[in-house]
């Protein structure tokens, strides 16, 4: 049986190092060409010794596969390649023997067309499913609401021949919008989660929350019946179930995704998605404020609930929520800037992203796990991983992890040719250049520096649940802030700039402590009264401990 | 203790980067108060100007806070030991808790760097801002920005208590806008990247600054729409601005072999017509702006330091705000060019000037596409053209006079965009 780790610290979520993998993607172990649950067991060890808290599975269900596996067709089920309900059994008892906990990408809000729920629903309007759907005679009600996926669908309705209706959908016609006005929807869902809890899993991350419900003379967005069904939700899995986390995938500006964290009563965890992309401008501006910008309005949220902080994952780089002119920052930063523009609406990975320079992909994770928020990696990035754009879709930041230098980059034994995407070959971001055993036997290793940045962060509570207060700086490319909880306080200092640069902190309020710099713990002159003083190399950052001492 | 305070001023006075002149002869007390136990506020008169001193003692040595900080020490007698309570946190506190009595500080830190007054920050929330120099009349920076704020103009930091002593203004509180850094300072981050590059087109460099222009563009505009709002509309004067910008081209010009050209491009100030006359900032560049996390804000409307009150409250073009602004561009990227012992190359002046044109450009195209300027512009792009060179070769010129005066080998700054101004 899987240990009862929610015993130990219900909020566990706050403090979490959390990583995403691409079950596809991680590791082959029936040499199939294709990642599997069994992979992921395999490579326990690995992910215990770099300190992950939990790991975030994207979809692992029965699929046809047209959108990555976001189109499930059987929700009890396991996709056959990645193995079977017993697999994902052992994969969580082995987990939890090692104190991380896992939790599952769950799509509520369509499911594929090919779902049997769906193909009962479309036979006529008098079957017993055939509200299970939203079906309508006409395709222009609910015009407001937007078309997400605006390269692929004309329209949020779809006809359908067979039962001579359009049926209703936010994402692409093959995912039908399931009725939640139907409270047989409603109880399936508490169905499907209930029997994932069951077996052990310690969460969901809910993919595209708001859009559940439709209602008239609205953009059928965050609507409060939306909220009301994730409330209960929510109370489902605490009665039954404490300590597991709702993760909430709400694309919004940060005002309107804390309503999913309700009264402390609905999700425990939302992306925040605005302040990634932000901290790449920052860098290539060299300035802190598209960055502050977005956390100077960003409110505060109930107790107990947390943000998800992530630098890439396995979608594009998005501006989806910037919805009107006064949220216009990214839209005419982008809009400026060749380069940037170039980046939207493709996936990339970290490493590309930032011209493959150490520097900044240190400070930009030394900003992500410092930053209010649980840190989310994406699978790979922790050995700078690079992409392959030219697969087209998303499958470019999905390609193999690199565990060796050997054949298909160890992640599979299978005939090349098998794989489900080619394994990275080129001479900068090929396995042969970037994989796992090369990474562990190099002490100075991007790889090693994460596990010593993971650990040291979880030696401070303070950067899950402390408080978040800019210093202020005269120079604009140099971002400092202070976090604290209980006695405890860290400065955190980073230079944007590619040039050396100055600071001058006004740290009055902490005159007489001394800071320790943590990743060598070597003390540096006492605070005072004047203005403290700090000189940071190209893209340094530096983490103080402030100390009082006798 | 006014009388032992008084033998040390002269010496005093003269010590301060805020006081105009050497060691006066004689310096008058025209004015006392005692503000609590240990603040004492004092208005003097030395050679025909007022100024506003305020003092603290002790008895306890010399605190830690004036080591390295001669010139805030006014004296020493019988051991007491007399300095400027504006460096003291405790009677700087004392002295916020006084004006603003709602609000609750706990530190005190000296903002430095300003000439002709003293700010001091509290708890990084709060700015105090303590006239040295003493005008009569209200002051314009303080009038301005609450005009604006009550406008509902929100790039401005609204007062939230005001110090005045028979009708002058001695003071000011204002929100401390916590992490904010000025135009000027972030255009020299743009160029500095720009100039390190080997890159031609500044949209392709990393530091860009041409969105933050575009922004700034459009807060100036609206600026101009609140200040008419606020303060009135009157009818413009190009003739007698015109008159004046005649003066000033033969007092920094006269004899030179581009002044007829020259007279011509001011003569374009003609072109504004009918357009309306607004208070102005007066005084705008790209140092007068201070970019914080909610955009960008305005600062110092006190106009040019050289020019009367009178002057300085006069209705003027909004043209002479803008091209200000755009001066200030120039100025940032021959600057940021200067820094650089490779000054003289040619890829870098081109690079000076794409970036100029760059922002400028977007500068304008932020201004422009704001609502309700109508009044205060020529309807035709060619007037609106005309008049701004008009007012940037005015500015140009004031900067060629200055610059001869001050800085003799910045003068080519001013002199080759005088050149581009007058060859059209």
């Amino acid at each position: 049986m899987s240990q009862p780790l929610e015993l130990a610290d219900p909020r566990w979520y706050q403090h979490a190092v959390f990583y995403e993998v691409l079950v596809r993607g991680f590791f082959d172990s029936n040499d199939d060409g294709t990642g599997d649950l069994r992979g992921i067991t395999d490579k326990l060890d690995y992910l215990e010794w770099l300190g992950v808290d939990c790991l975030w599975l994207l979809p692992f269900y029965q699929s046809p596969l047209r959108d990555g596996g976001y189109d499930i067709s059987d929700f009890f089920t396991i996709l056959p390649e990645y193995g079977d309900l017993g697999d994902a059994v052992m994969l969580v008892e082995e987990a939890h023997r090692r104190g991380i906990r896992i939790i599952a990408d769950l799509v509520v809000n369509h499911t594929s067309d090919a779902h049997p729920w769906f193909q009962e629903s479309r036979q006529n309007r008098t079957n017993p499913k055939a509200d299970w759907y939203v079906w309508n005679d006409h395709d222009h009600r609910w015009s407001e609401a937007r078309i997400i996926f605006v390269d692929t669908e004309k329209s949020n309705w779809t006809w359908d021949p067979v039962r001579e209706q359009y049926y209703w959908h936010r994402f692409f016609s093959h995912q039908p919008d399931l009725n939640y006005d139907n409270p047989e929807v409603q109880q399936s869902m508490f169905d499907v989660i209930k029997f994932w809890l069951d077996i052990g899993l310690d969460g969901f991350r809910l993919d595209a929350v708001p859009y559940l419900y439709e209602r008239d003379g609205t953009n059928g967005e965050n609507l409060k019946e939306t909220h009301d069904y994730l409330k209960r939700l929510r109370k489902e899995v605490d009665s039954q179930f404490p300590g597991r986390v709702l993760l909430a995938e709400a694309n919004q500006w940060p005002s309107d995704v804390v309503d999913y964290y309700g009264d402390g009563d609905e999700c425990h965890m939302c992306f925040h998605f605005p302040v990634m992309p932000r901290m790449f401008m920052a860098v290539r501006r060299e300035q802190r404020f598209p960055v502050t910008e977005i956390l100077a309005q960003t409110p505060a949220i109930p107790e107990g609930c947390q943000w998800g902080m992530f630098l890439r994952n396995h979608d594009e780089l998005t501006l989806e929520m910037v919805t009107d002119e006064e949220r216009d920052y990214m839209y005419t930063e982008y809009a400026k800037d060749p380069r940037m523009k170039r980046n939207v609406g493709i996936a990339r990975r970290l490493a590309p992203l930032v011209d493959n320079d150490r520097r900044i992909a240190e400070l930009l994770h030394a900003m992500l796990f410092s930053m209010p928020g649980s840190p989310i990696l994406y699978y790979g990035d922790e050995i700078g991983m690079g992409d392959n754009i030219y697969l087209g879709d998303r499958d470019g930041v999905r390609t193999p992890m690199q565990w060796t230098p050997d054949r298909n980059a160890g992640f599979s034994k299978a005939d090349f040719a098998r794989l489900y995407l080619p394994v990275l070959m080129d001479p900068v971001y090929g396995y042969p250049a970037v994989n796992v055993e090369a990474e562990l036997r190099d002490q100075s290793s991007l790889v090693h520096w994460m596990r010593r940045m993971i650990a040291i962060r979880k030696q401070h509570p303070l950067f899950g649940t402390g408080t978040f207060e800019v210093v202020n700086v005269d120079n604009p490319s140099v971002l400092a802030y202070v976090r604290q909880e209980d006695d405890d306080a860290v400065l955190c200092v980073n230079n944007l700039s590619r040039f050396a640069q100055p600071a001058e902190l006004p740290l009055q309020q902490f005159a007489g402590r001394v800071p320790i710099e943590l990743l060598g713990r070597v003390p540096f002159p006492r605070v005072g009264d004047l203005p403290y003083f700090v000189t940071l190399g190209p893209y340094a950052f530096y983490w103080f401990q402030l100390v009082e001492q006798p | 203790m006014i009388e032992v305070i008084a033998n040390f001023l002269p010496g005093y006075l003269a010590r301060q980067r805020w006081f105009a002149g050497d060691e006066p002869e004689k310096v008058e007390v025209v004015d006392h108060e005692q503000m609590g136990e240990r603040l004492s506020w004092l208005l003097v008169e030395a050679d025909g100007a007022r100024y506003q001193l305020l003092v603290t003692r002790t008895q306890e040595g010399i605190p830690e806070f004036l080591h390295g900080n001669d010139s805030a020490l006014i004296g020493t007698a019988d051991g007491v030991i007399y300095y400027d309570a504006l460096v003291d946190p405790e009677a700087a506190i004392d002295l916020l808790h006084h004006l603003a009595p709602d609000e609750e500080v706990s530190r005190m830190r000296p903002m430095g760097g300003e000439q002709s007054n003293s700010s001091l920050v509290f708890d990084d929330r709060l700015v105090l801002k303590v006239f040295r120099r003493i005008h009569e009349g209200p002051n314009p920076d303080i009038e301005v920005t609450a005009a604006l704020a009550e406008a509902g103009f929100p790039h401005v930091a609204a007062p939230v208590a005001s110090w005045e002593h028979v009708g002058a203004s001695l003071g000011v509180v204002q929100p401390f806008l916590c992490g904010g850094t000025d135009g000027w300072q972030l255009a020299l981050t743009s160029l500095r990247d720009f100039y390190a590059s080997e890159l031609q087109d500044p949209a392709e460099s990393g530091g860009d600054f041409a969105a933050e222009a575009e922004r700034l563009g459009d807060v100036t505009a609206r600026m101009h729409v609140a200040l008419a709002d606020a303060l009135g509309r009157r009818p413009g004067e190009p003739e007698a601005w015109l008159a004046l910008m005649e003066q000033q081209l033969e007092r920094v010009a006269s004899g030179r072999e581009w002044e007829p050209q020259a007279r011509q491009v001011l003569a374009q100030v003609r072109r504004l017509g009918d357009a309306a006359a607004v208070r102005v900032h007066g005084d705008y560049h790209l140092g007068q702006v201070l970019r914080a996390d909610a955009g960008w804000f305005v600062l110092d409307f006190e106009g040019e330091p050289s020019r009367t009150l009178d002057e300085r409250r006069q209705a003027s073009s909004p043209a002479k705000d803008v091209a200000g602004m755009l001066r200030s561009f120039d100025y940032a990227s021959m600057v940021a060019m200067r820094e650089r012992p490779d000054t003289g190359r040619e890829t870098h002046q081109q690079q000076a000037r794409a970036w100029e044109q760059r922002n400028r450009q977007a500068f304008l195209d932020g201004y422009f596409d704001t609502r309700g300027l109508a009044e205060l512009w020529p309807g035709d792009s060619d007037d609106v053209r005309a008049v701004l060179a008009a007012w940037e070769l005015d500015k140009a010129l004031y900067e060629l006079g200055y610059e001869r005066d001050h800085r003799p080998d910045w003068m080519e700054i001013p002199e080759a965009a005088i050149s581009r101004l007058v060859s059209g």
